[in-house]
């Protein structure tokens, strides 16, 4: 900062800390109150959900530790429709959302939304919790229908903020819907009890808060704290490269998608002058007859976060920096606003990253110390929906055996259990002793594979073996496996990570390959088997540190072949660095590339 | 005349408080030696066998009992100075303790590294077996393979082995017989079994703490044996007992073959301490300032907590021992923490910290970089020339150019301004911290009183309690050295835990009165045992409940050790919704209960649970001169109380200071303070 230092800045130094120390704070009691309550594994145990506090102007101020994808866009969108929709707010009230149509990233994302009035009846903030449903009624037992051609054939029950608290009694009539339409409704009651916990006590403690210290006071704190984050927003573009970046990632071929897949294609442009980046997204095709298609709000959230990731992370997260990023989007588009009947039933998953990923990939295009390489695709079975009836019981949950899928960043290996950039690995990976006791199931394997990382510099995540049967029962296992074909792609000469792919195991031990996109069927002799896809590095592999390659093959997370062959590191018996036969390797390496 | 003595060994300071046999306490502080941690244990004794004017191995002789909490293990865990240890898994899941549970902190920074696995995959075996959920065994032991696994740990020079297979907690036939052969094999090499050290679901957390285990009882039974024949041979012949992190103690024997439990032996006995000053009838929140962590645990009308989630460091970066223990959360906040200020304008303190060297920039030893001492010293908070009584002298000089040049300068601003600034945020950082541990789990601060202890507690525990919205903050008289002053007061305890699920609709009362009684055998054992001669022994029942489907527990006293009726299931029932909606705000009264566990904890008390009281100090001075003191109204003249020499029942009003030897407690305009019987400066603060 260059202007001298004012009178008013030394106040907002200090009290944007403390409040904003407050504001996280009720954040982050929300989400506890919520995993601790909930009653399915997906919100309990694997933790996908989301809280969010917004201003009464619907600009999001505070996230706790959410899921990026469910949160820096969308929410906005989602307080807007529900003020909309709703003129006359009054304390008590609560909103069911869960409409892609409106801001909502998914109709499994199942949201509530409770508008803060204070005592004079003024509408002062928005808390939301958002969790992904076990189960949100769809026509299979899914929560990601990847081939339904639209919103019809997914089946949910669409909430556009729809008003499920009135002075804090439940709406029954909207509950008995939702109880005569979702499988499982005792799990899917405990869950929503949890949700509308999380928020009520959002509610409650803002209520003490702007008591406390006094809605004016918030409501300036709120403008200098927007004001400060885009300032941080701006001096770190400024500082950065100018240029104008295009790149393009292609989605396996599915059902409903043309037969070689879909490729996205992305332009990234920073301006430093202006202290902008702006990302493109309209050159793609229309919306398409399945799935896949992005909700608004996961169209403006991938790229953000692919943007997040690849500048410096203390940056604050909120309207305010967000004023520094431009999204364009098309109406109609897939990696758009999509027009009701289109489906969106992964829109939080499958093409969402293949929009953050060539982003990440783009911005380190513009030079080393930025950007970060592809994470992998997903959603492989061993992170899909299994499902059936045992001894009588049915029972359908989302399960998260086994992921990994991390992208190299410029200066740190992979994070292992990123699941998917749009995650960022905030999901827990379940026990298997857990899901065996919650769940007819024997896990027979998880474990990682040996040279699938994307080689680098830094490296990427290896793929993750799984294998699981269904004990005394058959099971359907639900998924959306993107990968198979096209594997992250690294940055900077970075290497590619290893591919996906899924088979069923025959009680002879034969695997049968199976679709990338399908419910399978898997029988009680049987066994799914789930390999998931390696995350991407970023630079040149020759350039990696030689001490950390023999640290990667004495852990069995590379080969000695291939940390000669694509590392250029020669190692002796003993597991140690050669030295001598390292420098000639990579020297041979040099004088290829030249040639 | 016989002595009790319990030594804390912290980073900074060696904390030591003997009781006589009269009840009475004497304190005393000396400088930690990382290198010889014993060395400082000793020293801490001879310091006080000093100050009573007696020769040090008479005043040894007199020990009864010596009770010691020690970071030995987590710093050997943390400086990576534990066994070569290898981890026995079984087949198909060599990457339990690479995978851990997932989850990630600050989701959009890529500049942490993955941790590495507590034991290297490179040490990883996978043995073929399997056990099913229902302990029937579908892949038999191939001892066969294990023979060869153990030929290769020898070969390897592996110093320890942890053996953790998927539901040994239900059968644990095949751990056994890895056992055995381990002990035919590779005889005379430490080992550890999971479901004997952590006998609980969740295979990752009970691998770590499994791994933990072994690879500690080397460097552990060295330093017990070290420990016991050190203080032996200045002429110690009492018992040596150390604290566990279940905030109960054990013989130092005993600890060195279980040594997991040793890994929170410090700031677990904080909380007992707290009870004892605070009552048990209401609730506590205890805080302890040391010099780089702020430690908070709560005491809910009598009982405290234990948690399962326990990280060596920061969630997800570090380790978890998975372990019940305590729950104390630490947050980098503390004397030392730094503050500064970002490229926005944003004012930040800790989490890093000036450590012990170089210390504040008030120290003169080095440190240019301003700390909480450092503003706590320009504002008059703490005194210049009677820092510990006195023992140190601060730079004034030094504490002022650094929190100019770091704070007062980047944000403009007055360099009282900037120093009240810092105060006030390490004040927001550590009642958030209190705020995670109370409020998130349905405890209202409001109605409860704050116990401050550490050595920097004062200079903001009035602060803090204002922001919480408690009426009464309770310094105690040893609250310099709480941890210690707990150690004194413990029991012998050991904690029987079973797995065994039922749900209340369909309960299965002679399964689980079976797991019951067999808890309880193993309590009678423990209290003929190491507990034989104690002054009284009781044991605690929990189950261990939820709803079903939930996937988190949370524990239920038991009324009863038996359930005899219907009536008994009820009332579990009935304890369970009340403890969900005390904790989460929310019950469900017409579902059924799932217990998933069971445990019995078996305390033998061996000394009285009076905290006694201080001698008064030797020099004899009861007033200090007045200074000036900087409050949020302003500056003005503040007198200075001396802590020890103030008289029971004495009343003071705010603004003022009240300093001893060890800590300076700020009192702010409007509060009032008076010395309880106790010797507790029990201070009622205005809100």
């Amino acid at each position: 900062m260059s202007q001298p230092p004012s009178e008013t800045k030394r106040i907002d130094g200090i009290r944007l800390a403390v409040l904003t120390a407050r504001f996280e704070g009720i954040a982050r009691k929300m989400a506890n109150t919520l995993q601790r309550t909930g009653r399915s594994g997906i919100l309990t145990i694997a933790r996908d959900f989301s809280c969010v506090i917004l201003t009464a102007k619907h600009d999001l101020l505070a996230t706790a530790e959410s899921l990026p994808i469910h949160v820096l866009r969308g929410p906005d969108i989602m307080a807007r429709t529900m003020a909309e929709n709703h003129p006359v707010l009054r304390r008590g009230d609560a909103f069911l959302h869960n409409s892609p149509y409106h801001g909502c990233t998914h109709p499994a994302d199942h949201s509530i939304l409770i508008p803060v009035m204070d005592d004079d009846g003024v509408h002062r903030f928005t808390v939301l919790a958002k969790g992904h449903q076990a189960d949100a009624g769809n026509s299979l037992p899914t929560t990601y229908m990847g081939a339904a051609k639209d919103v019809y054939a997914e089946g949910a029950l669409i909430f556009p903020a729809v008003r499920i608290q009135q002075n804090y009694q439940h709406v029954m009539d909207i509950v008995r819907m939702c109880q005569l339409r979702i499988r499982v409704p005792e799990q899917w009651w405990g869950d929503y009890l949890a949700i509308l916990g999380a928020a009520r006590i959002g509610e409650r403690e803002m209520l003490a808060f702007g008591r406390e210290v006094g809605w004016d006071l918030l409501e300036s704190y709120t403008s200098e704290w927007f004001d400060y984050s885009e300032r941080r927003m701006s001096d770190v573009i400024r500082a950065m490269p100018a240029g104008r970046v295009t790149a393009s990632a292609t989605h396996d071929p599915f059902p409903g998608t043309p037969p070689e897949g879909v490729t996205i294609n992305v332009a990234v442009e920073v301006k430093p002058d202006a202290a902008l980046i702006e990302v493109d997204l309209r050159d793609n095709p229309d919306s398409m007859p399945n799935g896949l298609n992005l909700s608004e709000a996961c169209a403006l959230s991938a790229p953000m976060t692919a943007i997040f990731n690849s500048i410096d992370h203390t940056v604050p997260k909120n309207a305010g920096s967000f004023r520094r990023i431009k999204v364009h989007l098309r109406d109609g588009c897939i990696a758009g606003r999509p027009v009701h009947p289109t489906s969106c039933s992964v829109a939080t998953t499958n093409i969402a990253d293949r929009v953050a990923n060539p982003v990440q990939r783009a911005m380190a295009d513009l030079g080393d110390g930025y950007g970060m390489a592809e994470t992998g695709a997903v959603i492989p079975p061993s992170t899909g929906v299994i499902s059936g009836t045992h001894n009588g019981t049915p029972f359908v949950n989302e399960v998260y055996i086994g992921y990994s899928g991390g992208a190299a960043a410029p200066t740190t290996d992979a994070w292992l259990t990123i699941m998917h950039v749009g995650n960022a690995g905030m999901c827990y990976e379940d026990s298997i002793e857990v899901d065996e006791l919650r769940h007819p199931l024997l896990v027979h394997a998880r474990r990682l594979v040996q040279d699938s990382e994307g080689a680098g510099r830094t490296r990427g995540a290896p793929g993750v073996f799984a294998e699981f049967s269904p004990v005394g029962c058959e099971m359907t296992v639900a998924y959306v496996s993107d990968g198979n074909l096209n594997g992250a792609k690294g940055a900077r000469g970075g290497g590619e990570g290893g591919k996906s792919s899924q088979f069923r195991r025959h009680a002879d031990g034969m695997l049968e390959p199976v679709p990338g996109c399908a419910e399978v069927v898997i029988g009680p002799d049987q066994a799914m088997v789930s390999v998931s896809c390696g995350g991407g590095g970023y630079g040149v592999p020759s350039a990696r540190d030689p001490a950390r390659v023999a640290h990667d093959v004495r852990e069995g997370w590379v080969s000695a072949a291939r940390a000669r062959d694509v590392y250029r590191v020669a190692l002796a018996a003993d597991g140690a660095v050669d030295a001598a036969a390292t420098a000639a390797l990579r020297a041979a390496t040099v004088t290829e590339t030249a040639a | 005349m016989t002595l009790r003595f319990a030594v804390d060994t912290g980073g900074t300071f060696t904390d030591l408080v003997v009781a006589g046999a009269d009840g009475s306490r004497s304190m005393h502080k000396v400088a930690t030696t990382p290198s010889d941690p014993i060395g400082g244990v000793i020293g801490s004794l001879r310091a006080a066998a000093e100050a009573a004017g007696e020769p040090f191995g008479d005043y040894l002789k007199r020990g009864s009992m010596l009770v010691h909490g020690t970071t030995h293990a987590i710093n050997a865990i943390v400086t990576g100075n534990t066994a070569r240890t290898a981890f026995l898994t079984t087949l198909g899941h060599p990457d339990i303790l690479v995978f851990r549970e997932g989850g990630r902190m600050e989701p959009f920074n890529f500049t942490v590294e993955y941790p590495e696995p507590y034991v290297p995959k490179a040490l990883t075996f996978e043995v073929p077996e399997r056990v099913m959920v229902d302990g029937s065994v579908r892949l038999p032991l191939d001892e066969e393979a294990v023979e060869q696994i153990l030929h290769r740990l020898a070969a390897g020079k592996v110093q320890a082995i942890a053996v953790c297979l998927l539901w040994s907690i239900v059968n644990p036939v095949h751990e056994l017989a890895v056992g055995a052969l381990i002990e035919r094999h590779l005889p005379g090499v430490p080992y550890t079994l999971s479901h004997k050290v952590n006998p609980s679901i969740r295979e990752f957390r009970r691998a770590a703490s499994t791994c933990m285990d072994a690879s500690l009882k080397p460097i552990m039974g060295t330093y017990m044996r070290n420990l016991e024949g050190r203080l032996r041979a200045e002429g110690f012949e009492g018992r040596v007992l150390v604290v566990t992190s279940q905030g109960g103690v054990m013989d130092a024997g005993n600890a060195a073959e279980t040594p997991v439990h040793l890994i929170n032996s410090g700031p677990s006995m904080a909380p007992v301490a707290a009870r004892a000053y605070g009552g048990a009838e209401t609730t506590l929140i205890v805080g302890d300032t040391g010099g780089t962590t702020f430690d908070v645990s709560v005491v809910r009308r009598g009982r405290i907590p234990r948690t399962r989630e326990t990280w060596l460091g920061q969630r997800f970066r570090s380790h978890m021992t998975g372990m019940p223990s305590v729950d104390v959360r630490s947050i980098g906040a503390g004397g030392g923490s730094i503050a500064w200020v970002d490229a926005g304008g944003l004012l930040h303190v800790g989490p890093r910290s000036a450590g012990a060297v170089p210390g504040p920039a008030c120290y003169g030893r080095g440190g240019a970089n301003p700390t909480v001492t450092d503003a706590a010293l320009l504002l008059g908070f703490i005194d210049a020339e009677f820092f510990l009584g006195g023992r140190m002298h601060l730079d004034r000089d030094a504490a002022a150019a650094s929190v100019q040049r770091a704070v007062a300068g980047p944000l403009g601003c007055s360099l009282d301004d900037a120093a009240t600034a810092i105060l006030d945020l390490a004040t927001e950082h550590m009642v958030q911290a209190i705020f995670d541990i109370t409020v998130n789990q349905g405890i209202d601060p409001t109605g409860a009183a704050f116990v401050a202890g550490g050595g920097a507690a004062g200079l903001n525990c009035v602060a803090i309690g204002r922001r919480l919205g408690c009426r009464t903050v309770i310094v105690p008289e040893t609250g310099a050295a709480l941890s210690a002053a707990g150690a004194l007061l413990s029991e012998l305890s050991a904690h029987q835990q079973a797995m065994f699920y039922s749900n209340s609709a369909a309960f299965d009362r002679d399964g689980v009165n079976a797991v019951l009684e067999r808890l309880e055998a193993q309590c009678r054992q423990f209290a003929a045992g190491p507990g034989a001669g104690a002054l009284e022994s009781s044991v605690d029942w929990v189950a261990e409940a939820r709803y079903p489907d939930q996937a988190w527990e949370i524990e239920v006293p038991l009324r009863a050790p038996r359930f005899a009726s219907a009536d008994d299931v009820a009332a579990l029932a009935a304890d369970f919704h009340a403890a969900h909606q005390d904790v989460f705000a929310v019950s469900d009264p017409h579902s059924a209960v799932e217990a998933v566990g069971w445990s019995a904890e078996v305390r033998c008390r061996v000394a009285s649970g009076d905290p006694g009281r201080l001698a008064a100090a030797a020099d004899g001075r009861t007033a200090l001169p007045s200074r000036r003191v900087r409050f949020a109204s302003g500056w003005c003249d503040a007198p200075v109380h001396r802590f020890e020499t103030l008289p029971d029942g004495a009343e003071i009003f705010g603004p003022a200071m009240v300093e001893s030897g060890f800590t300076s407690i700020v009192l702010d305009p409007g509060t009032r303070a008076v010395r309880d019987a106790l010797g507790s400066l029990m201070i009622e603060v205005t809100l």
